[in-house]
């Protein structure tokens, strides 16, 4: 149906998908709608993994063997599940909770990341650069989309947990800095694409009483 | 030599003993190629390869340590996953969290790190092969297909959503080596169509995370297709169809343009033409009465049939631009037969229709009957084009015999022309009449002394250089011209007209001339005649008028204005025309000679007036519907 198509259609404002479901008097397919978000969190996922592995391509290994601690991502902050039986015990609203909350806390940082990008000290900038925009632009979208998703599911669905980027804007001065900062950034978002994937993906599944052939 | 032996010994037992010592006591190589693989995003391995081990006993250990902790941990597990690996349980297995994992070889000697390894979990899912894989051959014969099913690994857990599997198959014919992928998405089952009859396939089936490593490939399932349609059957019955419908457009193409195949084939034979011969006679068989027609009553032929037996050629000049040859020439002639002539009889095939001699044969006797026709005064369009054309035909037929004498190219040129003057096919025009290459050979005319009119038969041969009259129309050509005609003919032609009609007309027509003779142009009005006095080899051509009574030729005086004599003909195509006066004037003198004479004199002359004449002969095209030519206001060359 079109208004189903319109609700996934994740750049749509929030005024006319309240005057969408206002419209509609059946229930909202919401396995449908998550199955959308999660393909597009796995995307997001995927470009993340891209970017990381371009810029090893070229990056010299010796600033990767001080290990980029991912402990120090500004996201460390937010307790997520360690292990499947922790992760399956979560709630559907504490995961979208969750996975919005870090899709949320990645908003600044990614155009930190675009800006740098153009002027990276690095063969494959204008790749990169590019990546890194249809990565702010697939974040915009779902996170249009699973705020309209967890308006379905309640408040304590919609509660984000605040979690400031206090990187700055510059990433450094001298190649080496800019460059490792710049992989220690992306690393920190690699993982946590995978973790808003994850939770939506299991989300999804639970989700899918109708369709069990997916899970 | 004791000592020496001694210090031999000694030398020796050093050796020995520091060999012993230094051999395999090394510390041990460093372990490397460090991987880790998680199966269901749960638990996961590591393995390690390990170095030399310096010849002592070499134990391998792991340790590892997680990220924001420094506590460093060993492995739990180093017989689970085998020789050289550790298996981290789910207990001590944790997602989302980088392990510092290092491997160190120690011996006797000492011990060797090997580079430390980070992994996450989440990033080294490598799943099972998928199990239970089910390959089925549909119970439908004619079109079988294969049905294959899977099921995710055990250890997967996909109905949680915790791992995220995708499916490819493969398959391949038992004896063939090229493997054919089908990716599967999620789903569980598949099925391959467009199997090959009576083939035996095999089946794989593999799996990977949605961020992860492809698994191995499960066992291949084997399955027989059976028989279904034998190949060999349907290729037939497709080039069966295919030459079928080839077959059923061949025919009817024959069977559209069955007459024009049935004529390519079995070309019609000409069947007898002989003048006299009656078809139906020949037919009934009656030999006697075939015969006889031939035999008696027209031999010797009278004068009327005189022509028809033994006129066959008449020279013609042509231009030498002229593109026609002799034959498309007759070629032309034909064709204007054929579309404006039904004489062609159609039971004797095309040969009737192609022959010259019955071409100039059913040229006599049409332009005969045209003759008596139109002077009762009936205009028909074809008996008009028919005379004009059996006129060109026994021109044609005249030039032949007198090749010899002249230029044979400019005979042919000529007889070119003659069809330009007579049809009415549009592309022929007078003007290639004139061009600058005035015909050169002689145009003779090859009418036997039989053929004269008994007027004239006796005054061409004995008198060849006459003064008389009859001498002059020795010389002249005589034309005469159908009042159908409307445009300017060949003074030939015109003879040519005038032999046809020499019956009414009474007038003297052929002269055997040895001399080439001019071409040109003349415009007379129906009914009227005009001689042509001379031919030249420069060119130069006489006309003269004459009477219808011909007795005198002197009569042109009481002509009126509607003659004028061609005075000579310019290479250049020019065509001086004299007046009246002058043509008078010259009728008194002896015509030979003197137009030889006045040929030599004016030949010169001619050559050097060229301006007004280029254009006569075009001017006479226009002029020739009238009829007439009025040297006064054709040119305002003076005339001599």
């Amino acid at each position: 149906p079109s208004r189903r198509t319109e609700i996934l259609n994740m750049h749509l404002e929030p005024q006319r998908n309240v005057v969408y479901l206002v419209a509609m008097c059946r229930a909202v397919p919401v396995n449908d709608l998550l199955d959308r978000a999660s393909q597009r969190s796995d995307k997001m996922h995927s470009l993340s993994t891209l970017l990381t592995q371009e810029m090893d391509s070229h990056f010299p290994p010796y600033g990767r063997m001080q290990m980029p601690r991912p402990a120090d991502c500004h996201t460390s902050a937010l307790q997520t599940p360690n292990d499947k039986e922790q992760a399956l015990q979560v709630s559907e609203s504490d995961l979208m909770s969750l996975a919005r909350s870090l899709l949320q806390a990645w908003v600044d940082p990614l155009a930190v990341l675009s800006t740098s990008a153009i002027t990276l000290p690095h063969p494959s900038k204008s790749s990169i650069s590019s990546k890194i925009q249809e990565l702010q632009e697939h974040s915009k979208s779902l996170g249009d989309g699973l705020d309209i998703l967890s308006g379905k599911m309640g408040p304590s669905a919609q509660a984000i947990s605040f979690l400031p980027y206090t990187g700055g804007t510059d990433l450094g001065q001298d190649r080496v800095t800019i460059l490792n900062k710049f992989n220690f950034l992306l690393s920190c978002l690699r993982r946590d694409s995978h973790k808003i994937d994850s939770f939506l993906k299991v989300l999804r599944c639970r989700a899918a009483k109708l369709q069990p052939e997916l899970c | 030599m004791k000592k020496v032996g001694e210090v031999v010994l000694l030398w020796l037992l050093i050796l020995f003993i520091q060999n012993a010592a230094g051999e395999g006591y090394s510390p041990p190589g460093k372990p490397t190629n460090i991987s880790c693989r998680s199966p269901e995003k749960e638990t996961f391995t590591c393995w390690w390869k390990p170095g030399s081990d310096g010849g002592l006993p070499t134990t391998y250990a792991l340790y590892y340590r997680k990220e924001g902790s420094q506590r460093v941990f060993e492995c739990p597990d180093y017989k689970t996953a085998g020789k050289n690996s550790c298996f981290f349980s789910k207990n001590v297995t944790f997602v989302w969290v980088n392990y510092n994992i290092t491997v160190v070889a120690t011996n006797s000697r000492g011990r060797a790190f090997s580079d430390p390894v980070d992994i996450d979990v989440v990033y080294i899912v490598k799943p099972n092969p998928p199990e239970e894989v089910v390959v089925n051959v549909t119970e439908d014969k004619d079109w079988p297909f294969l049905q294959v099913s899977w099921k995710p690994p055990k250890m997967a857990d996909t109905r949680s959503g915790w791992i995220t599997l995708f499916y490819e198959v493969r398959l391949k014919l038992e004896n063939k080596n090229k493997w054919e992928e089908v990716s599967a998405g999620q789903r569980k089952t598949l099925q391959i169509y467009s199997l090959r009859s009576g083939g035996t396939y095999e089946v794989q089936v593999r799996c990977k995370p949605d961020h992860g490593f492809w698994s191995e490939w499960s066992p291949s399932s084997r399955v027989k297709v059976p028989e279904y349609f034998p190949q060999e059957r349907s290729m037939w019955i497709l080039i069966v169809v295919f030459a079928a419908f080839i077959l059923v457009i061949f025919i009817w193409m024959v069977y559209m343009n069955f007459h024009s195949v049935k004529r390519y084939l079995l070309p019609p034979v000409p069947g007898p033409k002989i003048k006299g011969i009656d078809k139906q006679l020949l037919k009934s068989g009656k030999s006697e009465d075939i015969f006889s027609s031939l035999v008696v009553s027209d031999f010797p032929p009278t004068t009327s049939n005189y022509e028809d037996f033994l006129v066959q050629y008449l020279e013609v000049y042509v231009p030498e631009e002229r593109e026609l040859i002799m034959d498309e020439g007759k070629d032309l002639q034909d064709d204007s037969f054929k579309t404006e002539n039904s004489t062609c009889d159609n039971d004797s095939g095309r040969g009737s229709c192609d022959s010259h001699t019955l071409l100039t044969d059913k040229g006599g006797g049409d332009k005969e009957d045209g003759q008596q026709s139109d002077q009762e005064g009936s205009q028909a369009e074809a008996d008009t084009k028919s005379q004009e054309e059996a006129l060109e035909e026994e021109l044609l037929a005249c030039s032949h015999e007198n090749l010899q004498s002249s230029n044979i190219s400019n005979e042919k040129e000529k007889v070119k022309s003659w069809p330009s003057l007579f049809s009415p096919l549009p592309q022929y025009s007078l003007s290639p009449v004139n061009r600058p290459n005035p015909p050169k050979t002689g145009q003779q005319h090859c009418l036997s002394d039989s053929l004269f009119t008994p007027n004239s038969m006796p005054s061409y041969f004995t008198q060849p250089g006459p003064s008389t009259r009859k001498g002059f129309r020795s010389n002249y050509w005589e034309c005469s011209f159908d009042h159908k005609q409307s445009h300017p003919l060949h003074p030939q032609s015109a003879a040519h007209e005038h032999l046809q009609a020499q019956n009414d007309l009474n007038t003297a027509h052929v002269d055997y001339m040895g001399a080439p003779l001019d071409v040109h142009v003349l415009n007379v009005r129906p009914s009227e005649y005009v001689e042509v006095q001379r031919v030249s080899v420069e060119d130069g051509v006489l006309l003269h008028p004459i009477s219808p009574s011909q007795e005198d030729s002197r009569t042109l005086s009481h002509q009126t204005e509607d003659y004028s004599r061609v005075r000579m003909v310019n290479n250049d195509n020019g065509l001086l025309l004299l007046q009246r006066d002058a043509i008078e004037e010259e009728k008194s003198m002896c015509p030979y000679q003197e137009d030889v004479v006045s040929r030599a004199s004016i030949t010169p002359t001619l050559q050097n007036s060229v301006t007004g004449i280029n254009t006569a002969l075009p001017i006479l095209d226009e002029m020739a519907a009238s009829g007439y030519i009025d040297t006064a206001t054709m040119f305002g060359l003076p005339t001599h």
